[in-house]
């Protein structure tokens, strides 16, 4: 494979660029695979990318219903962090971390990572405590996390409502320093091209239309551009696991949810960490653009529509302002949705299934994108080795029939609540 | 017509609390409390006028389109 | 200095009115009705910013908000504003703006460098390298680009405007007020329908405003002024300018930004700025015209070059050329028009049309004029750095490959034209899946999936005949379907030219040996080579090409870009265009005002406050105020210099000593009426209910139905079929609903009625040994013995003439009263409490009191009911009734639930008996082991115990039933605590319960 160096860079400049190799082929689907990943966003491209790296399966397909990297992973705030309060989720976000620090080389793809950090504002002593005890809890945990007061929080970001016209003014906050944002697509990108060139196929535009299971055994896949053999199938597709999951005959603890995102216009840089809301939901980071990026809740029903309504992102906009007014005189430019995986107690599933050789990775309600080299290398192992990893065994899908719960929020199973 | 604002959704309507004392099996109470179809397109969910009057109604809407089909009543059922 | 570029006797400008305003500190003039483009156009200035990636200079390419260049700073009354149109800014006495993204200034800018080493600087470049070493993406390359990157500058000061929320419903929307937009109004306004019609721009009419046409005898212009004034007096109509529709969003709801005081040197008194609208319409007609493609070449972004509708808009509706030997570069015959138009106003254009020999009204009138029409020949591309100075044009072969000899023509701006674009956005946020059109290469709406009706060039047609035709037929047919009116409206007789078709023609080839930037984005720098490099390495999806390239992505989405991009890609991949098809057209079709978008609740009404009806008391008394969700809360009464934890203290202590006063309004209130309400209070709550008598009152937990808990309280029994329900403050909202839910849904044929009312009731708590002395005293008429009132018991009492309910509940763990009266009594009440109780040492108290009080007697509250919790957890595993099943009871049996070593509330003691313990610290064995280090428990709440005089700490630690009297430590390492302490019962004071019932 062609390397991306600067050295290339130069070269290609005076061919006027006309020498570029393909990230990735286009290949036909072959009749028979040893695994074939449902889904080309980031968790899948990844998962294919650390099955060829790690275990040395190459003979992989990756099917994407549409293009690659067109679902959450092109479509999130690009957030990534490790400040988890349960021990599950934080250590397998910590383990991420250290891929997202090396992803760049590792991919010889920019990808663009950069630990700016984020800060969870307080808005109450007893909100203080209960960031304390996740910040504590990481701490143990050997995440760095620190607790700043009123005046830190104003040096790191000045711009925050701190007059006296302010209905929750901040108290403080939690900040991971070594959390920060990436350039969502070109995670996409650089793991496809990656693992295009370790010999995964990367079929765009393919359906699955249905599964051939015998005696509770994975046995192929059909699909819009014709069946395939395959004993093992990993199902990546969040925010359309139901969908596949109804052509399996199972019903999972999720519901498909809608999640809004907006930017603003581009302005100079003038916010450097990322930011949350404590009297609300409400997130905020500064694009390498210039553009303001900006979440909250979810529009609340259930939707494969991707979509929202204004009502909801004005509700966010609302928080947005409350925390920050200088967004006010900012322009609204570009807003969007995404389809979320809504798990009942909002963390992730990856594990294997009753059926032999089916292996899930879904339920990622908000969190998908920073997870996506974790994910991607736990699933690939639990794949591979037929066995979950320890880093996912709390990622079970009978945790909800024991009661092994890993609820950050406390909110339960009403997922649309945020 | 009322706005979006007034109501707060409830989830899928067609999932039955089983009946209080009644034996049954540990996937039927996890179905019910846990695993949700979810499906893409008619949906039956329910939702409340929490801004209003306060009923809980069920409606059929299509996750899709958002097109809403159908409004019911809390007691009526959903044929 | 002076309009040199001003025509004296065309336009639409109030000449009376000269309007003085500066652009990076140089004065200049305009009149009432330009905007600040025009008035800068009419100064002969032309630079007015850099391009996003190379700094190249930027000029004006149209004339409204399809604008992709000229962005800049806007400074109005003390405030700035970044990335403001000119194009779309009206100009006002006194306005300032500064260019954008330029350093040191727009005329010398060093960022241009780039433009310089631009063949290092591909599509996706910037994924290719910056790798190394790895540390220097985040220091080094970042913090360059990206101080780089980003346009105009935010403000960070507060915005003190006011934006304002309007909520309308209607028959018929129509956005856009060009011919069909008025034709459609007038005919459903005239046939009875309540009709909004919304025109973005200031003036109503669209492209009557600027075409040489005829309506029943009068000027295009005329016509509409016309219909114009005669909607604007029906009372059924709302005719609003300056505010455009931008979303289309579910079940025909429609938000418009109206721009109420934007074009005003400052906002009048009580006036918005701007105001949104939410509008509900029962149809919609989408009449939001089409927008002017340009033809790709060389250097097409030098300033000067711009869409000749905008040429044409300068100078029929600004009086301004914007330039005096003008090309006119077309694929059909609209650049004849705009070339018309400079010849009748003195000024001699060359047209180059890329069409062999067409035929037209239109170019007939242009010959006959005299204009210089060179046929079958095409801009090579512009020469000139911040101004076109000429024009390499050469003739172009029949099959449109082969160009002729290349030569330079002077020209100082040239107009291009490459057909037309239908303003399909709005049509699309409906869910209507557009369609491609062959006739104008370009995609139309298809079939609707809501009300809406695409009319007009935003329908593809180009015909004033039929579009009239169309939209006073579409106006007329959808009102009578809602009015059931049918009043018919005389068609009027239209004259215009008439046209030939277009050339497909949209980029011209690159002559032998140059390697001319080719623009199709032109803020975010995109050219022809970006879009195929990207194609050539794989990102071939249309997504992939803009996500790689950032075509289409700048502030104006692509108005200008798309369709030539989608062109290219469908060029190179030998695919039709609609097989490629356009990315997702998604709102704001412009930029809008968070500030609009949010309103009203900024600052303090961000969200709303909640006060009890003893606030003011409280204000009097120097309490210190604690936000709890949004009620506000006495944490403490400050006397002298104390602070939280002095005055707390004092205040606990006081209780424990004497007797306290605490306002528990906050609390949620619930009145259950009918004869089933024991049944459901037995089904909600995990113990027995069913036996409770008239004039008791029980503690109750009820579960969610994954078992965890989700509130506690005490409900009262009133009187036979009447409860009375507590909830804590948190949860008030959400058991409502959770009973309602039930009673609804799940057990109809319950006879219970519920309703809040938290509102109605104001709540004090008298907690401490002497609160029964008080209590007699305010309560003179009634018993309240130990045996008259026993704990848990309720009596209905007349205090000082107010009725009033007297619970005996304790939350503190002393002998406790809880007394309520009607709100509009509570202040009296809490007076006379003050008042009676001064004999007995009263004083009030506030929430951290309430909290050590509670901490200490190990009552469990929202810190261990967070949400992940079951009974056991909480030390309320009493509570669940073996007997019955209640809600969530099916859950407990789960393997976790039920583990030996399950975590249990418990208390921590330090072994110091000093150190107070952070609440949300952790419990560990080891506190030098290595990381991670197990946790076996957190510390969820913490507390001076004034009983014992030391701290103490509740936590929720694993297999706490067996811990009592072991000894751990305490570990915060955020603030490099390490506490040993002893876990000791979670019940620190009175374990037995004996005070409460004394």
């Amino acid at each position: 494979m062609q390397k991306y160096s600067i050295f290339n860079l130069v070269k290609n400049a005076f061919s006027g660029h006309q020498n570029w190799d393909l990230a990735w082929k286009d290949p036909t689907p072959k009749k028979e695979y040893d695994v074939v990943i449902i889904g080309g966003g980031g968790h899948g491209l990844a998962t294919a990318y650390y099955l060829a790296k790690e275990h040395g399966i190459t003979n992989v397909a990756i099917i994407e219903k549409g293009w690659i990297g067109g679902g959450n992973v092109g479509r999130n705030t690009t957030i990534i962090r490790s400040n988890y309060m349960h021990d599950d989720n934080a250590l397998f976000s910590e383990f991420g971390m250290d891929l997202w620090r090396k992803m760049s080389q590792d991919l010889n793809y920019n990808v663009m990572f950069s630990p700016r950090g984020i800060i969870n504002l307080a808005h109450s002593d007893a909100q203080m405590n209960v960031y304390a005890r996740r910040g504590n809890s990481m701490r143990l945990n050997g995440i760095d996390a620190v607790l700043l007061n009123r005046e830190q929080v104003k040096e790191n970001i000045p711009m925050a409502d701190f007059s006296e016209n302010v209905r929750f003014p901040i108290f403080g906050g939690l900040m991971q320093p070594s959390a920060g944002t990436a350039r969502h697509d070109a995670v996409a990108w650089g793991y496809a091209r990656q693992a295009d060139s370790m010999g995964v196929d990367i079929i765009q535009n393919c359906e699955v239309t249905g599964f051939d299971v015998i005696g509770g055994k994975i046995n192929g896949v059909r699909t819009s551009r014709g069946d395939i053999k395959v004993k093992k199938i990993g199902l990546c597709v969040a925010g359309s696991t139901n969908i596949l999951a109804e052509k399996l005959n199972m019903t999972l603890p999720i519901e498909t949810h809608l999640l809004q995102a907006c930017v603003s216009e581009p302005v100079k840089p003038i916010l450097d960490r990322v930011v949350t809301f404590g009297a609300g939901h409400f997130y905020i980071s500064q694009s390498d653009k210039g553009e303001m990026v900006m979440g909250g809740d979810l529009d609340g029903y259930n939707s494969y529509a991707q979509r929202g309504n204004l009502p909801t992102l004005q509700h966010v906009l609302t928080e947005g302002i409350a925390m920050m007014p200088f967004l006010s005189k900012l322009k609204m430019l570009r807003t969007w949705g995404g389809i979320m995986d809504m798990s009942m107690d909002g963390s992730p599933i990856i594990d294997k299934t009753h059926i032999e050789g089916l292996y899930l990775n879904c339920g990622w309600c908000y969190g998908g994108f920073k997870a996506t080299p974790a994910s991607g290398w736990t699933f690939a192992h639990t794949i591979a080795q037929d066995r979950v990893h320890k880093l996912n065994a709390g990622y079970s899908l009978n945790r909800f029939s024991t009661g092994h719960l890993l609820d950050e929020k406390g909110l339960g199973t009403k997922t649309w609540i945020s | 017509m009322r706005s979006q604002n007034e109501f707060s959704y409830g989830g899928d309507a067609t999932v039955k609390r089983p009946e209080l004392d009644k034996e049954i099996s540990d996937q039927d109470w996890d179905n019910f409390v846990y695993n949700r179809k979810s499906l893409r397109g008619k949906h039956w969910e329910l939702w409340q006028h929490l801004s209003g009057c306060r009923q809980w109604i069920k409606v059929e809407r299509d996750t899709a389109t958002h097109e809403i089909f159908n409004t019911l009543k809390a007691n009526e059922e959903i044929s | 200095m002076s309009q040199s570029f001003r025509l004296e006797n065309i336009g639409l400008i109030n000449r009376d009115k000269k309007l003085s305003f500066k652009f990076n500190g140089v004065t200049y003039y305009g009149y009432e009705g330009d905007t600040l483009a025009s008035a800068l156009i009419a100064n002969g200035v032309h630079l007015v910013g850099r391009s996003f990636k190379y700094h190249r200079p930027r000029g004006f390419f149209g004339a409204g908000v399809d604008e992709p260049y000229a962005i800049v700073q806007l400074y109005r009354n003390g405030e700035t504003e970044p990335n403001i149109k000119a194009t779309e800014q009206e100009l006002f006495e006194g306005l300032e703006a500064t260019s954008v993204n330029c350093w040191p200034s727009v005329n010398f800018d060093i960022g241009a460098i780039n433009n310089f080493i631009k063949i290092f600087l591909p599509a996706g470049f910037y994924y290719k390298t910056f790798m190394w070493p790895k540390s220097f993406w985040y220091k080094v390359y970042e913090p360059f680009i990206r101080k780089a990157a980003g346009l105009g500058i935010a403000s960070t000061k507060h915005d003190k405007e006011r934006y304002e929320h309007k909520y309308e419903y209607c028959d018929l929307l129509i956005a856009g007020s060009g011919p069909s937009g008025l034709a459609s109004a007038y005919a459903a306004a005239k046939n009875g329908a309540r009709v909004i019609l919304a025109e973005d721009k200031p003036r109503h009419g669209g492209t009557l405003l600027t075409s040489e046409v005829n309506i029943g005898n009068q000027s295009g212009k005329e016509w509409a002024d016309g219909i114009i004034s005669e909607l604007k007096e029906m009372p059924n109509v709302i005719v609003k300018n300056r505010s455009q529709v931008f979303g289309y969003y579910d079940h025909n709801m429609l938000v418009m930004s109206e721009r109420i005081s934007d074009h005003l040197p400052k906002t009048k008194k009580f006036h918005p700025k701007q105001r949104l609208w939410y509008i509900r319409a029962k149809e919609v007609l989408i009449s939001s015209g089409s927008i002017e493609r340009p033809i790709v070449f060389g250097n097409n972004d030098t300033p000067g070059v711009m869409l000749s509708s905008a040429a044409k808009e300068y100078l029929k509706v600004y009086g301004v050329l914007v330039g005096k030997s003008p090309l006119i570069f077309t694929n059909n015959d609209s650049g004849y028009e705009t070339a018309i138009e400079f010849k009748k106003n003195g000024v001699d254009p060359i047209i180059l049309d890329t069409r062999k020999e067409p035929q037209s009204e239109i170019v007939d009138e242009a010959k006959n004029l005299g204009i210089n029409i060179k046929f079958s020949h095409v801009v090579v591309a512009a020469q000139g750095y911040k101004k076109v100075k000429s024009a390499d044009i050469a003739k172009i072969s029949d099959d449109k490959e082969q160009l002729g000899k290349v030569e330079n023509i002077k020209c100082d701006c040239i107009c291009v034209s490459g057909f037309w674009t239908p303003t399909i956005h709005l049509a699309s946020q409906s869910g209507n899946k557009t369609k491609f059109n062959e006739d104008i290469d370009a995609f139309v709406p298809g079939i609707s999936k809501q009300n809406e009706t695409t009319l007009g060039a935003a329908n593809g047609s180009y015909v004033l005949n039929e579009t009239l035709k169309s939209s006073f037929e579409a106006g007329q047919e959808l009102s009578k379907k809602i009015t059931n009116n049918d009043n018919k409206i005389s068609f009027p007789n239209v004259v215009e030219k008439k046209s030939t078709t277009h050339d497909k023609f949209w980029c011209v080839p690159l002559p032998e040996g140059k390697n001319y930037k080719r623009f199709l984005d032109f803020q975010n720098d995109v050219s022809v080579s970006d879009v195929e490099i990207a194609l050539k390495e794989g990102y071939r999806s249309i997504e992939h090409v803009k996500r790689y390239t950032t075509l289409g992505m700048a502030t104006d989405q692509g108005k200008t870009s798309n369709l030539n991009g989608l062109q290219l890609v469908s060029n190179i991949e030998n695919k039709v265009v609609p097989n490629v098809g356009h990315t997702t057209f998604r709102p704001p079709y412009t930029p809008v005002s968070i500030g609009a978008i949010v309103g009203r609740e900024v600052g303090k009404h961000s969200k709303p406050t909640r006060k009890s009806p003893m606030h003011s008391w409280h204000e009097k008394n120097n309490a210190v105020f604690v936000d709890a969700g949004v009620w506000l809360r006495p944490r403490y009464y400050k006397q002298g210099n104390e602070n939280l934890f002095e005055g707390s203290k004092r205040e606990a202590k006081n209780v424990r000593t004497n007797v306290g006063v605490c306002d528990v309004t906050t609390l949620g209130k619930i009145d259950i009426k009918g004869p089933d309400a024991a049944q459901l209070l037995n089904r909600v709550y995990t113990n027995a209910w069913l036996k409770l008598p008239v004039g008791k009152a029980r503690y109750g937990v009820m579960l969610r139905e994954d078992g965890i808990v989700m509130d506690d309280g005490t409900t009262t029994r009133i009187s036979e079929n009447h409860y009375h329900m507590t909830t804590t403050t948190a949860q008030a909202a959400n058991v409502l609903s959770h009973l309602e839910y039930y009673l609804q849904l799940v057990w109809p044929e319950l006879n219970v009625n519920v309703v809040s009312t938290t509102e109605q009731w104001a709540g004090a708590a008298i907690a401490g040994p002497k609160s029964r002395d008080l209590l007699q005293k305010l309560f003179p008429n009634s018993d309240v013995s130990n045996e008259g009132l026993p704990f848990m018991g309720f009596i209905e009492g007349d205090l000082f003439g107010v009725k009033a309910r007297i619970f005996r509940i304790s939350f503190s763990g002393e002998l406790a009263y809880e007394v309520n009266v009607e709100s509009d009594n509570g202040n009296f009440m809490w007076e006379k409490i003050m008042e009676v109780g001064y004999e007995f040492d009263i004083q009030p108290y506030g929430t951290e009191a309430l909290s050590t009080l509670r901490i200490e007697m190990g009552h469990v509250a929202g810190s261990e009911l967070d949400g992940r919790t079951i009974p056991y957890d909480n030390s309320l595993e009493g509570l669940l009734s073996k007997k019955k099943d209640f809600i969530g009871k099916r859950s407990l049996s789960r393997e976790a639930f039920t583990a030996e070593d399950r975590q249990k509330v418990v208390g921590v003691v330090p072994l110091d008996k000093k150190t107070s313990i952070p609440e949300g610290s952790h419990l560990v064995k080891d506190s030098n082991a290595q990381l991670p280090n197990p946790k076996l428990g957190y510390i969820s709440a913490s507390c001076w115990s004034v009983e014992h005089d030391n701290p103490f700490s509740l936590a929720i630690l694993k297999d706490g039933k067996n811990m009592i009297g072991k000894k751990l430590f305490v570990m915060a390492p955020l603030k490099n605590k390490v506490i040993p302490v002893e876990i000791v019962s979670s019940h620190y004071v009175d374990p037995k319960g004996e005070r409460v019932r004394s």
